[in-house]
């Protein structure tokens, strides 16, 4: 309860700043849109915000999906082979340093048109704080439960079973909070790239033809999209492993 | 005491590879069955035979109504075309995908063809869609910028691209305003943020049909100097670019695609407010006003002079623009516009 009071009142305070801005004299008014402008849009645009909201949400949770499935197994993979993680990582890390401009109409070659591509700019963005995560998660297992499990002549795979992608698991959830995030950016990038619909498209045509408020507004829905998803995966956490919520609170 | 705690939480944790299994299961799952529905593929209709890919220059608008009133009034479909119209995923993609043969057709502009030539990229202009500049200096009254000559002393904002700084240096030079005390600052594609908070006196870049209009329907009362009034040589702001190899190949579907595109541009030259519904309702997102008054605006320069077929590029034009490109340093391997343009594809022309 204390916690939404706080949340409540530091929006309050976001929006009054916000307010404040937008009234200034020095700032055109075309260019920056007050909260109520804002406020209006999100009513007047109803049913084309959603529509396109609908379309973006679709791309993230495919290029989410897709991010999962592939971090995880990238993740075992470097894990159990030394040779694959020491020449991988670079590469990874690379992979987060290429411009989505120089990337964009790559993927748009290799994935046509249509919902191909978003989903390939989204999975870009969110398997590598996946990778990342789960690689680390798997490698920070307490050497006193490996060297049990070596006493007990478990094999590589059940190691891998019983030990190491439980206490993965935490990191995992860590990887896929920060992947649902910037997943929503991802698909805005992908969009950019040429969309015939979607909320990213939105705010970049409603740029170029003034309608701030209409921007605004789309920004609005996306960052309440990445809130939710975000909400989702820590749910999910909650759900799937409660015990590194016992051993935070304990 | 039975069990270490070790050992204890073993098992606790022993569902947990499972659930991770799953979910990656799970996630392998959506993925694949939201992909299968995610792949729609326009179905072709009774009677088109064949399918050609038109990437735009820019997001959809106002230039490209009478494309999309040949889409929505069934001009394509009637001459045997599917047309798919797609937008560039970067700025350079139009003429850097016909030249590739990845798309059939693009929009572009006629110093951008002049360059790819110069690159030596086999990409022609085969029609006109807008056939004066649009490019504009365009400044808010607060600047007091009436003529060239007033934009001594003062700071420019471009999008950086090179030809439109030739095209700044032509006009204060035409202007006698030695260009050294013109500040130039490259604002990207925010040509009227830059402008409206005031970052800078004018900007060079922006089009007088569009951002001109749209800046007076805010009432912004812009001043707009048109680059073609101030010394550049005239050239025709958006062309339709094709493959070079694609001229003898697909001669009639070209042909075909060109005389839609010209009855479609009737259509809105008769009733605009009818025939911008086409651009309206395949994007939604459109401001229609705005639109709508571009649509006006522009109506005449979609259309020939008279007595020129839909979509002439003129000759003459094209070699004294290709001249100033390379007074400017902007081309050097072509020596003229010759074979960057040809009129051979309009209705009414032929070899």
């Amino acid at each position: 309860m204390r916690r939404v009071a706080l949340v409540a009142s530091l929006l309050a305070l976001f929006a009054l700043a916000w307010a404040w801005v937008a009234s200034l004299d020095s700032v055109d008014d075309l260019l920056v849109a007050s909260p109520d402008e804002t406020w209006k849009a999100l009513n007047d645009d109803w049913s084309l915000l959603i529509d396109n909201a609908w379309t973006t949400l679709h791309e993230v949770l495919l290029g989410l999906a897709t991010s999962i499935a592939l971090g995880v197994v990238f993740a075992l993979a470097m894990h159990l082979s030394r040779t694959l993680r020491e020449a991988a990582y670079p590469l990874l890390v690379a992979s987060q340093a290429v411009p989505i401009v120089v990337l964009a109409p790559i993927f748009v070659l290799a994935f046509d048109y249509g919902i191909g591509p978003k989903i390939a700019i989204v999975t870009l963005i969110c398997f590598f704080p996946i990778t990342v995560n789960v690689l680390d998660g798997l490698r920070s297992v307490d050497p006193g439960q490996l060297t049990l499990m070596r006493a007990f002549g478990a094999s590589r795979i059940r190691t891998l079973r019983s030990v190491e992608l439980p206490a993965a698991l935490p990191s995992f959830f860590s990887g896929l909070r920060i992947a649902a995030t910037v997943s929503v950016i991802g698909a805005v990038f992908g969009e950019w790239a040429g969309a015939d619909e979607g909320l990213g498209r939105l705010v970049l045509l409603g740029n170029d033809q003034l309608q701030t408020p209409r921007v605004y507004a789309g920004i609005v829905l996306l960052t309440l999209m990445a809130v939710a998803l975000f909400a989702l995966a820590s749910l999910a956490e909650r759900l799937i492993c409660p015990w590194t919520r016992e051993e935070r609170t304990a | 005491m039975t069990a270490t705690p070790l050992v204890d939480a073993a098992r606790t944790r022993r569902r947990a590879p499972f659930a991770l299994l799953l979910l990656c299961a799970l996630a392998v799952a959506v993925a694949v069955a939201l992909a299968g529905c995610g792949e729609k593929r326009d179905k072709l209709g009774p009677g088109a035979t064949r399918e050609l890919e038109l990437m735009l220059d820019y997001f959809p608008n106002a230039d490209h109504a009478g494309i999309y009133a040949a889409q929505a009034g069934g001009e394509f479909r009637r001459a045997g075309l599917d047309v798919q119209i797609r937008q560039p995923p970067s700025p350079a993609a139009p003429i850097n995908q016909v030249a590739a043969g990845r798309v059939d057709l693009a929009i572009s502009y006629e110093p951008e063809v002049l360059r790819a030539r110069d690159k030596g990229l086999n990409v022609v202009a085969v029609a006109a869609i807008v056939r004066r500049p649009l490019t504009s200096i365009i400044s808010l009254p607060k600047a007091g910028i009436r003529s060239p000559k007033d934009l001594e002393g003062k700071t420019v904002g471009t999008a950086g691209i090179d030809y439109q700084t030739s095209y700044l240096r032509t006009i204060l030079e035409e202007a006698d305003v030695d260009p050294a005390s013109v500040k130039q600052r490259d604002v990207g594609f925010s040509l009227v943020p830059a402008l409206l908070s005031r970052r800078v006196d004018a900007v060079l870049g922006g089009f007088w049909n569009y951002e001109g209009t749209e800046l007076a329907q805010k009432r912004r009362d812009p001043r707009i100097i048109r680059v073609d009034d101030a010394g550049v040589p005239r050239y025709d702001e958006l062309v339709l670019v094709a493959n070079e190899d694609a001229l003898e190949r697909d001669d009639s579907e070209l042909r075909a695609f060109i005389g839609a595109l010209a009855r479609g541009t009737r259509a809105l030259e008769k009733d605009p407010d009818e025939a911008i519904k086409g651009l309206l309702e395949a994007n939604r997102d459109l401001d229609p006003k705005l639109q709508r008054a571009v649509v006006k605006k522009t109506l005449p320069l979609f259309l020939p002079v008279d007595g020129r077929p839909f979509g002439y590029l003129d000759g003459a034009a094209w070699h004294r623009f290709a001249a100033w490109m390379r007074d400017h340093r902007l081309v050097s391997e072509i020596p003229d516009a010759s074979g960057a343009f040809t009129n051979r594809l309009l209705p009414g022309e032929s070899l």
